[in-house]
């Protein structure tokens, strides 16, 4: 069930596309990672989405939605770095939040106290936010973006300028959202995106290079890989296997080459004999299948 | 209604814990008491100090009680305007250039009621300070000099309040419309600076300017009618003051929020 | 020195709410995280510049956000 269809979204800074026409629909219910590298669009995309920014073409369409009606009331949003007035306290802003979005006196405080548990700084409740950590802005943030039950909620890189502790903490009240509602989230690192999400959106420079579930990604970028260790540099070695016949790709990292291959039966016999007959300083000899990194680094073109 | 209300309060509450509600207000009565105060003890300090030398014949006829009043309302057409601009430019462009505008209007807030009722705050402040600080003035030239009729002195306020909430809405509108508080804050005073300017050799063309409206204020002081022109004036006042608010949001609107 | 005892009645509370501008100006100092310039300097200036010091620091000195 689609709850927000995008399509062929674009948005141009002085003449300079930096979202670059892009299509895509997140279904209710699930958790979508918006995933790619610094500057591939990812906070542009998730500004437009929220309303703060103006597409240059390109329509959002909330299929729940009604003629007219505000599609801020339907959505959360949490930004990169959160501000908030520093003068209230954390319970404040929240109620403050919630008013404005327009729950009622009484239920704005019950809500907020609710959430404030939830996120886990209810016991600096009445403190001045600007006295509250880094951690605990971010998860007031997470709280003033749940505060009106939005049918999704967005959030643009919410574990990246946490510390690992509060980065698994994080992540784990993320798992524990996926229940009541639909979120979005931008994030640059792999394992947060495997961790918790149903779904992936790959954006590089601009436009969506690939997207699915962790299942239909795996599958359909299922191609047998063989890593070869070399003792000094691999990259003279790379040279005679990326000319074989039963070659698709070849990548170098450090002292690594990963070789894609299309018959991994053919290919492992063949390597080895070849390894052999020419007498390379092999290390380790690894047969295995893409990991996400894998497929992250082919999207992007490396 | 209802959200609108939630933004006034907030900026209500904000303006107290930030002690504008006790620093303004003092400050107004301290710029309009200075004047009374120091054109009744001046000379008596003057003498206290030895007098001047003899045969320094310096004739100060003393001044009237409409004299003085004037002299300290019309501080604050100088150091008072200076204040409403320094502590409004940043009420609009510092919550944009922090990024909270933007957690706010996140939010299904009307923009309309985003900047009227920031506007209203400063509106309220403005107002109520001016009374206090006026009114002391008035109370200080009536034990110090003489007493000017109540309705006269009320009057005036009235006006001078008018062209002050022209500066403030001015401010607003700079604030809504450029990026940082300062440079909204010094475009205001540069065209509040123009605009007084202007109007004094301008006056035959400019009688309903609403920068007049603090010089008809003192004419209505000293000759204790009103001048001709104030009712257009005021009334030309209200829809520059209407306009330039509706600008404001118009503006903001259109402005990305993020950039 | 004649002159400001006669008349305390009419200059006291002049007196009284510079003082109060002045305090509040302090306890504001002392709450707020951070100010425009450093803090010693804002009490020197709050202190000793009679009437226009508090206002300066409300003016300028504060940090807002």
């Amino acid at each position: 069930m689609s709850l927000i269809q995008i399509n062929h979204l674009k948005k141009s800074f002085r003449g300079t596309e930096v979202i670059k026409g892009i299509d895509f629909q997140l279904d209710k219910g699930k958790c979508i990672a918006l995933l790619g590298p610094n500057g591939a669009g990812k906070t542009t995309t998730l500004r437009m989405l929220s309303g703060l920014m103006e597409p240059t073409d390109g329509t959002i369409i909330f299929t729940d939605a009604k003629k007219g009606e505000d599609i801020r009331e339907l959505i959360g949003y949490l930004p990169q770095f959160p501000v908030f007035y520093e003068w209230m306290s954390g319970l404040e802003f929240l109620s403050y939040a919630g008013r404005l979005a327009g729950l009622g006196r009484k239920e704005a405080k019950d809500r907020s106290l609710e959430l404030l548990k939830l996120v886990g700084i209810l016991e600096a409740k009445n403190r001045r936010v600007a006295k509250y950590s880094g951690g605990m802005k971010q998860r007031l943030g997470i709280a003033q973006a749940l505060i009106h039950r939005p049918q999704l909620i967005m959030l643009d890189e919410p574990v990246s300028a946490l510390d690992p502790i509060g980065r698994r903490e994080v992540l784990d009240m993320l798992e524990g959202l996926k229940k009541e509602t639909t979120i979005l989230f931008s994030t640059h690192i792999l394992n947060d995106a495997e961790e918790i999400c149903d779904e992936i959106l790959f954006l590089h420079n601009g436009k969506i290079v690939e997207s699915g579930s962790m299942a239909e990604l795996r599958e359909r970028h299922q191609q047998p890989k063989i890593d070869l260790f070399f003792t000094g540099k691999s990259g003279e070695y790379a040279e005679i296997f990326s000319n074989h016949k039963l070659t698709h790709s070849i990548s170098v990292e450090g002292n690594r080459v990963s070789v894609f291959v299309t018959n991994i039966v053919l290919a492992r016999q063949a390597f080895l004999r070849l390894i052999a007959e020419q007498n390379l300083p092999l290390e380790r000899f690894e047969v295995s299948s893409m990991t996400l990194e894998d497929v992250f680094m082919k999207v992007v073109g490396k | 209604m209802n959200q609108w209300s939630t933004l006034f309060q907030k900026e209500l509450i904000e303006m107290w814990r930030n002690f504008k509600w006790v620093w303004v207000p003092i400050t107004f009565i301290l710029l309009g008491v200075s004047e009374p105060v120091s054109s009744y003890y001046l000379p008596q300090i003057i003498d206290s100090l030895g007098g001047l030398p003899e045969g320094t014949v310096i004739e100060i006829p003393p001044p009237t009680a409409s004299e003085v009043l004037i002299q300290g309302l019309s501080q604050y057409t100088t150091i008072g305007v200076l204040i409403i601009v320094l502590s409004t430019m940043a009420i609009i462009a510092g919550e944009r250039k922090s990024g909270v505008a933007a957690m706010i209007l996140v939010k299904p807030v009307s923009y309309f009621s985003f900047i009227t009722a920031k506007w209203a705050g400063g509106f309220l402040l403005l107002w109520v300070s001016l009374l206090i600080g006026s009114i002391a003035t008035w109370y200080y030239t009536g034990i110090l000099f003489d007493w000017i009729p109540i309705d006269l002195f009320f009057q005036s306020y009235l006006l001078y309040g008018l062209w002050l909430t022209v500066v403030l809405t001015l401010t607003v509108f700079f604030s809504a419309s450029l990026l940082t508080p300062g440079i909204a804050g010094f475009t205001s005073l540069a065209v509040v600076f123009v605009f007084t300017l202007v109007t004094g050799p301008l006056s035959n063309w400019l009688e309903w300017s609403p920068s007049q409206l603090t010089n008809y204020a003192n004419e209505l002081l000293l000759s204790s009618a009103i001048p001709d022109d104030t009712l257009p004036a005021s009334l030309l006042t209200l829809a520059c003051i209407i306009i330039l608010l509706w600008l404001s949001v118009f503006i903001f609107r259109k402005k990305e929020l993020a950039s | 020195m004649d002159v400001l005892v006669n008349n305390l009645p009419i200059l006291a509370p002049i007196f009284i709410i510079q003082l109060i501008l002045i305090i509040v100006a302090i306890i504001d100092l002392i709450r707020i995280e951070t100010t425009n310039g450093p803090k010693w300097l804002w009490v020197l200036i709050i202190l000793f510049i009679n009437i226009l010091g508090p206002i300066l620091y409300f003016v300028i000195g504060r940090k807002r956000y």
